[in-house]
């Protein structure tokens, strides 16, 4: 899935990182292509924020090898990587006005004071910030700080731009439209981004290419396409999208085609990508929007009736409760004249079984 | 919204009475001496300025009082030069060290002003450990007078004012951001600058109260200029001292230390003003 065709503009080779008895990484390798944008996915405690300190110089690995730029940057301080940074609370400097914020890195450069004017200007006007440049910090709202504080990264041209959840701090319709900007300016500049998240939204929306951490591993690499839709455990398929999961054993007929044995029945899916033996435990995975309400009593379709239906606006999703007491979500394209299911209504859902996966199961614990 | 047990809700009778324990003790224990030190000051069987004429043409009071600025202003520039790397030092320590490296700084704190002075002429003075040792060094041709002179009285005041200064200086460290320092190092800086351009200028509030608090302390300095200095580093409140039991001047004593109260506010006041914020000039007054 890495672009070996570009040089890479990190390499990760079998990093690690202990606390004491605590593994908060364990070995890793991941390469990142110059011009790339990656994000680090995964929830509070994965890794992903020490996987982002470590390349930023602010932690030493216990073990392993970093390489930026193709220079071992291993043991190298942070203010010799040539790197930038943008951090969740913008970490804008409370004393300087926002010029001399973004002038910063270029007089730590020894750039002329025309060139710094000018390049500043330049920044300025990139993150169309232009009548802002002699107010403090504190007097600007918190987007546009934290554009102030991408204007100062990217005015120093770095070779990498490190991302700790920059847009944690602001509200929802204000984040998409940093998503979008940062992602204009990404394709703008074209710079290396390393981006932190916890949200799978952002992930999707953002990314060349996502690696989603758990427990301090790589759970999961891919295009936001391929992790939506191959995803290759139950933690990949759990943490991006939401997903239908029914458990049961592997059955593989005479001409190699699968299906899963389940408390709700029998059904086929295709083969796995990894293979998962006859008889053994296996999850049967089945995207929401990949579900649709219907009478018919098809192959792949399970009974049970209607808990509840929730209306969000473009799409409608559907609650039901399976025989055997687990629940389905099942989504749907919201449109006018939608036939109307009730609470309690006998239903069956059903899916194409070409749109189930199997997966192996979860570890227990 | 307000809730109805929030302090500004009390009505203004309750406030009052609040209030009115606090009151009572400070009429009693500071209003009313200082009323009463500023009304010996003017009358001596009549009503005059004359203490105050007499205290602007006294060489004697002109000399004691630039002795006082000269000694306050010198201890609190040392007590800042030697306790600003002791803060940035503790800043830059877990917070169990710190912990245990604070209480080291507290500790002249719990040791009396008096034990503490003659334990400075232990070392310091002439047959001091210091002066001791030097002699033994140069064959006894060397000694190097720090008692009982301006240096004593510095040196005995810093040991005074130290943990004043730490403890101020350190309060803006650890309230500074250490994601700033961490986002100029990704951007390249080195420690000189970041210490220059980012640590220095957001300590400045800790340095401005730490000096306020020295001065303001210093200037009312009376045991370390009678015990460790010379006869030439006495100071206005020894010149009170003076005035009060051996001329027994009770007048002149009292116009000096109004004179010292108004002077020592005025520097106040001028420091709260530099500092740009008034409260710290009350706070220190």
């Amino acid at each position: 899935m890495t672009a070996s065709s570009t040089p890479a503009m990190v390499e990760l080779q079998g990093v690690a990182k202990r606390y004491g008895e605590v593994n908060a990484l364990h070995r890793v390798d991941l390469s990142i292509a110059k011009g790339e944008f990656v994000t680090l996915l995964g929830p509070s405690g994965s890794g992903k924020t020490t996987l982002l300190n470590l390349i930023a110089g602010m932690i030493t690995p216990s073990s392993g090898r970093i390489v930026i730029d193709g220079r071992d940057a291993t043991t190298l301080p942070t203010n010799k990587r040539g790197l930038g940074m943008v951090f969740q609370n913008y970490a804008l400097m409370p004393h300087m006005t926002v010029f001399e914020n973004i002038a910063f890195p270029l007089e730590v450069r020894r750039l002329s004071k025309a060139e710094i004017q000018r390049k500043v200007g330049e920044a300025l006007e990139l993150i169309q910030l232009g009548h802002v440049a002699n107010r403090k910090p504190r007097e600007l709202s918190g987007g546009q700080q934290q554009r102030i504080s991408l204007a100062r990264c990217i005015v120093y041209n770095p070779a990498l731009i490190l991302m700790d959840e920059p847009l944690g701090a602001l509200d929802k319709k204000l984040r998409e439209q940093m998503q979008l900007e940062i992602k204009r300016l990404h394709a703008e500049l074209g710079i290396t981004m390393l981006y932190v998240t916890h949200d799978q939204d952002e992930a999707l929306t953002m990314s060349d290419r996502i690696v989603l951490m758990n427990g301090g591993r790589i759970e999961q690499q891919g295009t936001p396409d391929t992790l939506y839709f191959r995803p290759e455990t139950v933690f990949s398929a759990e943490f991006i999208g939401s997903s239908n999961l029914i458990p049961g054993t592997v059955e593989i007929g005479a001409d190699g085609s699968h299906a899963l044995n389940t408390a709700l029945g029998r059904f086929d899916a295709p083969a796995p990508e990894r293979a998962i033996k006859a008889g053994e435990p296996a999850v049967l995975l089945v995207r929401p929007e990949n579900m649709t309400l219907t009478d018919a009593a098809t192959p792949a379709s399970v009974a049970g009736h209607i808990e509840d239906s929730i209306l969000l606006g473009g799409v409608v999703r559907h609650f039901v409760r399976c025989a055997d007491g687990s629940s389905l979500i099942i989504q749907e394209l919201n449109q006018p004249g939608r036939s109307g299911a009730h609470r309690g209504d006998a239903v069956r859902a059903a899916w194409q079984p070409q749109h189930g996966r199997l997966l192996p199961p979860a570890p227990a614990g | 919204m307000a809730q109805s047990s929030s302090a500004s809700d009390l009505s203004p009778w309750t406030a009052l009475l609040l209030l009115a324990p606090l009151t009572a003790v400070m009429l009693l224990i500071l209003i009313y001496p200082l009323g009463l030190t500023v009304w010996t000051s003017l009358y001596n069987g009549r009503f005059s300025f004359d203490a105050y004429v007499e205290l602007a043409s006294s060489t004697l009071f002109l000399r004691v009082l630039r002795n006082t600025f000269e000694i306050a202003i010198g201890g609190t520039l040392v007590s800042l030069i030697v306790g600003y790397p002791v803060a940035l030092h503790l800043a830059a320590q877990p917070p169990r060290r710190r912990t245990a490296y604070l209480i080291m700084v507290m500790l002249p704190f719990w040791t009396s002003i008096l034990v503490k002075s003659f334990a400075l002429v232990a070392v310091f003075g002439n047959q001091g450990l210091i002066n001791q040792f030097l002699g033994f060094v140069s064959g006894g041709t060397l000694n190097v007078p720090m008692m009982f002179n301006r240096v004593g009285v510095i040196l005995g005041m810093i040991n005074f004012l130290l943990p004043f200064m730490i403890l101020s200086i350190l309060g803006s460290l650890l309230a500074l951001d250490r994601r700033l320092i961490l986002a100029a190092e990704t951007m390249g800086a080195g420690p000189l600058r970041i210490f220059w351009k980012i640590t220095l200028p957001l300590s400045l509030p800790g340095v401005l109260a730490g000096v306020l608090i020295n001065v303001t302390l210093s200037i009312g300095m009376y045991i370390t200029p009678a015990l460790l200095g010379g006869r030439q580093d006495m100071m206005v409140a020894n010149l009170v001292d003076f005035y009060t039991r051996q001329t027994l001047d009770w007048t002149a004593a009292s116009a000096t230390a109004v004179a010292l109260l108004i002077l020592s506010g005025l520097l106040v006041a001028l420091l709260g003003k530099v500092r740009g914020s008034a409260g710290l000039a009350g706070a220190g007054a």
